[in-house]
């Protein structure tokens, strides 16, 4: 045995670097193009803004440009409105990803099922997702116009409504009805994403569980959901990061108006960049936001054990 | 990038015939759209690349502007114009965003309230030398001059002015057997109006109010200035003044009490208040004469009237100046390029059609008293409103250009919906507007 | 799900009316603004702005089509060719990178692996807004303004990141002794990702493929703010010209809608078998 051992060990000369920290390199490297990737298009800017935060930038105003520190921040903790918008988000948030989530499963679970013309109905319920945010947002718009829209007209036509209801210029009703064009356009994501895992389970174990005795409510809690849990927790976090971001559709719409009703954080920042060309102001509301879904995403996925099943 | 070649040029006139076939553009004209787009394009050796950004593209401005442009490029053969369309929305952003990151177009057309935060960004180059020494300097209307000087230095041309006037649809006050308002009408008479318009069982509505948007502050501050309000004071914020609150409580009570507009004012803005008028949803709205060719094509010509913005109690009544100006940025490295397609908009034929095409009075007095301009009907409320009108006051502060957008219109909204008095609503803006006299 | 009795009532009831019924409600939700802008692209202008509203056209043109098809001003052929283009890339590159990303999470050892997949996260959590201003002065100055490179590039910053932790998931679930023998028996690490892995996840790959397309098919904002020139607008960009100062030229963008929608779905239907198969193992422990 040790011959053996030597003979091999003579006949290769010593490497200058070890084979163990070659191997850890080798590791980084197929990192690399994904790191790069990031780095030039997202992480730079990020560190950018986060300087930006600490200085008092106005366009406008160059000759005002100086390092303040904190007191972006500390205006942003005096900011109401800025209270508002998160206030705001949250309910953005919550209202949206949830019902796209319970509407996406119901969808999943219509679409699993075995019958004609299924490839026919995934393809129509995919196709909220794949136009652009900026065009649902005017589609919707004219459908919610309360005296030339079809919602209005229609609603009208079969009785239900005699005066018209400004929909998106209601302060009450604003919410609710760009809340109800986001869950259109993301009960897809949803759908695509649980069907997914539904196809994914294998039929033995559903025929177990029925020779168990399980009915149909019984597989569904003890089987599906289980199997189910690593996807919905994956979905659920990116989708609320997402919705907690788009300012695209709030702001074509309302503009997060009336008076601030639907004035979310990301759309206050856009505002603050581009109408009051604070840029220092708006990297301050950007770096909030990026800590309050850093920390939302870590206790989310630690409560859900989401990274552990997912990542292992 | 652009190859020009034949079929370019041939489908560039099938359009350009198809416009004229729909009225947009006058038939009679259609010779000198065509002219540029006829025979083959010359090869340019070194030409100067100059880039300017245009942001209304809809098909007949955007066939105005590259008419004009191939007219330029054309006519001489050392500078190639290359023109840039952005979407009306991402104008304003795109061009603050170029600015940060030193990209922006050597020239771009853009609106007065815009030059002072531009300028405030340090990205605009002074004209104040050439245009002085410009051939047509005194030609233009000094007040639309004011509208480009900001500290005593011409910041851009002026294209074209337009102020504010009311469009009325004449054909349904015959209809209805209302009296077509008079030149000189008052608050009553247009309230009266008003609600001789409105039929809620006929889905229409007296006046198109618009809640969104700069524009909105800015009607609302109109008609405040009828009883007497004024935005500055002997040098101090005094658009929270008494007159300044009953009038604001004047205005709002058409939407909140009277219900003479429609339900979706709070949110609406100038696209959908020339869309209520254009649908016949409305019967009146407040507006700058750049939609009249919309409403031509939308309701025909015959159809509607303009007239002058009521008289207020006061006796008095204001509306505002505002121009779409022709801008030169500081980055720019072919400034002489640049100035010499700028004059060259702004001659006799190309500022005449770019006016005439779009229902905008030209800068140009001689121009803009050729009979199509001051003898159009659908102008004529807004060229008898000349004597009041003035530059908008709010151009004063480059810094509140930006705060009337994000500030000034949800505490109006609020006032709209009720969540406000007119008087808290004014003491906040008035705030506001003092904090950022810079 | 595939081959269960229908003994159980209560199944049945669920399995036949309730299906059908809820089936119906949701694609006529999801289809209903839909037809609505496909009913807007074939009618002319004058019915368009006819009150009260009309629905069904009586006169319906295909003028729209044709005229956002092959009008100079905005070629929609031309805008198609240049979404197809920067969105396959995007998706092939975006393939290439976060195969070997998520490859090397789901075998290797690194240190502090929990906090790199977050980081990989954390950046879909900065709004887009401030990431425009940086991104248009650093593709400025390396001269890639009007190219398909800046595009493409910009939208690696949202493609990436979810792949990734798609494919991350989907890796774990390949036992690893598959790639253990390949390596015993002579092949390096790389050879065994090509050759055995990468055809085992294939559907896995395809479905962040479908992902990473269909995002770049409908991104606006960078499309917008880096390119200038007609010749290099995508068709999202192109959509937003027809919103006008006063008017939204509903027949046309409706046209343009129905363009840029169609061939997805139709990508969509043959590929959605792979589609679900694939995102499902990605996440569980099959």
């Amino acid at each position: 045995m040790a011959n053996q051992q030597a003979t091999i060990a003579v006949a290769a000369p010593r490497p200058l670097i070890s084979r163990h920290t070659r191997e850890i390199l080798a590791n980084y490297a197929y990192l690399l193009p994904a790191a790069i990737c990031l780095g030039g298009t997202v992480l730079f800017p990020i560190l950018k803004a986060m300087h930006m935060s600490l200085y008092h930038h106005v366009l406008i105003r160059p000759q005002d440009y100086r390092f303040i520190g904190l007191g972006n921040y500390v205006r942003m903790v005096q900011d109401p409105t800025f209270w508002l918008t998160l206030k705001n988000s949250f309910i953005w948030v919550f209202w949206s990803v949830s019902l796209q989530f319970f509407f996406g499963f119901l969808m999943a679970l219509l679409l699993n099922g075995q019958f004609k013309g299924r490839a026919i109905f995934r393809t129509i319920n995919l196709l909220p997702w794949i136009i652009p945010g900026v065009v649902v947002a005017l589609i919707w718009e004219y459908i919610y116009q309360p005296n030339y829209g079809p919602l209005n007209d229609l609603l009208r036509r079969v009785g239900w409504m005699r005066e018209p209801v400004a929909w998106l210029s209601d302060p009450g009703l604003a919410m609710p009805a760009v809340v109800l064009t986001n869950i259109w356009r993301g009960i897809p994501f949803f759908a695509i994403m649980i069907l997914a895992g539904l196809q994914a389970i294998p039929d033995e174990i559903y025929e177990a569980a029925t020779v168990d005795g399980a009915g149909v409510i019984q597989r569904f809690w003890s089987v599906t959901l289980p199997m189910l849990r690593p996807i919905i927790v994956v979905a659920t976090a990116t989708r609320i990061i997402w919705t907690f971001n788009y300012a695209d559709l709030i702001f074509v719409m309302t503009s997060g108006g009336p008076a601030n009703a639907t004035q979310i954080t990301s759309t206050y920042t856009l505002l603050q960049a581009y109408s009051d060309l604070d840029f220092g102001y708006a990297a301050t509301l950007s770096v909030i936001l990026l800590v309050i879904m850093l920390v939302f995403t870590a206790l989310y996925l630690k409560l859900t054990k989401g990274v552990e099943s997912v990542a292992g | 990038m652009v190859i020009k070649d034949d079929a370019y040029y041939a489908s560039r006139r099938q359009f350009l015939r198809t416009l004229a076939a729909t009225g947009a553009i006058a038939a009679a004209d259609l010779a000198w759209w065509e002219e540029p787009f006829l025979g083959p394009r010359r090869a340019h050796a070194a030409a100067t690349t100059v880039r300017f950004q245009f942001s209304v593209p809809e098909p007949l401005r955007t066939s105005l502007v590259e008419s004009l442009v191939e007219r330029f490029n054309k006519s001489q053969k050392d500078i190639e114009v290359k023109v840039e369309f952005v979407p009306q929305a991402q104008a304003r952003q795109k061009l603050i965003t170029a600015v940060t990151a030193g990209n922006p177009p050597d020239c771009c057309q853009i609106w007065d309230n815009w030059l002072g935060e531009f300028d405030g960004m340090g990205a605009v180059e002074d004209l104040t030398g050439r245009a002085k020494e410009w051939k047509y300097y005194k030609d233009t209307l000094p007040i639309a001059w004011e509208t480009v000087t900001f500290k005593g230095r011409i910041l851009s041309f002026p294209w074209v002015v337009t102020n504010d006037a009311i469009y009325v649809r004449a054909d349904r006050a015959k209809e209805y057997g209302i009296a077509l308002p008079k030149d000189d009408w008052t608050w009553e008479d247009f309230l009266k109006t008003a609600r001789a318009f409105t039929k809620a069982d006929k889905n229409q509505y007296g006046f198109g109010m618009r809640g969104q948007g700069t524009w909105a502050v800015l009607y609302a501050t109109e008609f405040m200035y009828g009883n007497g309000a004024q935005v500055l004071k002997d040098g101090k914020v005094a658009i929270n003044s008494k007159e300044a609150v009953d009038g604001l409580d004047w205005y709002l009570d058409l939407f909140r009490k009277h219900k003479v507009t429609p339900p979706s004012v709070p949110t609406d803005g100038w696209r959908q208040i020339v869309e209520g008028f254009g649908r016949g949803v409305t019967n009146m709205y407040l507006h700058n004469s750049g939609s009249s060719e919309e409403q031509k094509k939308f309701v025909g010509a015959p159809s509607f009237v303009t007239v002058p913005i009521p008289l207020g109690p006061a006796k008095k009544r204001a509306t505002f100046y505002f121009s779409e100006t022709l801008t030169m940025f500081k980055a720019s490295k072919n400034k002489d390029a640049t100035w010499k397609f700028l004059t060259f908009l702004m001659d006799d034929d190309q500022h005449a059609h770019y006016a005439k095409t779009l229902g905008l009075l030209p800068a140009r007095k001689s121009i803009a008293d050729r009979p199509e301009f001051a003898k159009d009907p659908a102008l004529a409320g807004f060229i008898k409103s000349f004597p009041f009108s003035i530059v908008s006051p709010y151009l004063a502060y480059a810094g509140w250009g930006g705060k009337l957008d994000s500030e000034g219109v949800p505490l109006f909204q609020q006032a709209m919906v009720g969540k406000l008095t007119a008087k808290e609503c004014l003491d906040k803006f008035a705030d506001v507007l003092t904090k950022n006299m810079m | 799900m595939k081959t269960r009795g229908l003994g159980d009532p209560l199944e049945r009831f669920l399995g036949g009316p309730v299906l059908w019924t809820g089936l119906v409600l949701a694609t006529l939700f999801a289809l209903g603004p839909f037809f609505w802008v496909f009913l807007a692209s074939v009618k002319t202008r004058v019915e368009l702005y006819a009150t009260p509203i009309t629905y069904i056209p009586v006169h319906p043109t295909f003028q729209n089509y044709v005229d956002a098809w092959t009008s100079r001003l905005t070629p929609f052929s031309r805008f198609f060719a240049n979404s197809l283009w920067v969105s396959s890339v995007t998706m092939v590159a975006t393939i290439v990178i976060s195969t070997l990303a998520g490859y090397a999470l789901a075998r290797f050892r690194f240190v502090g692996k929990n906090t790199l997949m977050l980081v990989f996260l954390a950046t879909q959590m900065f709004p887009a807004v401030l990431l425009i201003a940086p991104l248009l002065s650093q593709w400025h100055a390396l001269g890639l303004i009007d190219t398909y490179q800046a595009l493409i590039y910009s939208n690696f910053s949202f493609t990436v990141p979810f792949t990734v932790w798609m494919l991350v998931g989907y890796f774990e679930s390949i036992p690893r002794e598959l790639e253990e023998s390949a390596m015993i028996d002579g092949s390096g690490r790389f050879g065994a990702l090509l050759r055995i892995i990468v055809p085992l996840a294939a559907p896995g790959i395809a479905a962040t493929a479908i992902f990473a397309f269909v995002s770049s098919w409908s991104e606006l904002l960078f499309a917008v703010t880096f390119t200038s020139q007609t010749e290099m607008r995508t068709l999202s960009a192109g959509l937003l010209y027809m919103v006008g100062q006063y008017e939204i030229q509903w027949g046309q963008l409706g046209a343009g809608v129905m363009i840029s929608t169609i061939p997805v779905a139709i990508l969509f239907t043959f590929l959605q078998k792979h589609l679900i198969r694939g995102l499902t193992a990605g996440a569980l422990k099959g």
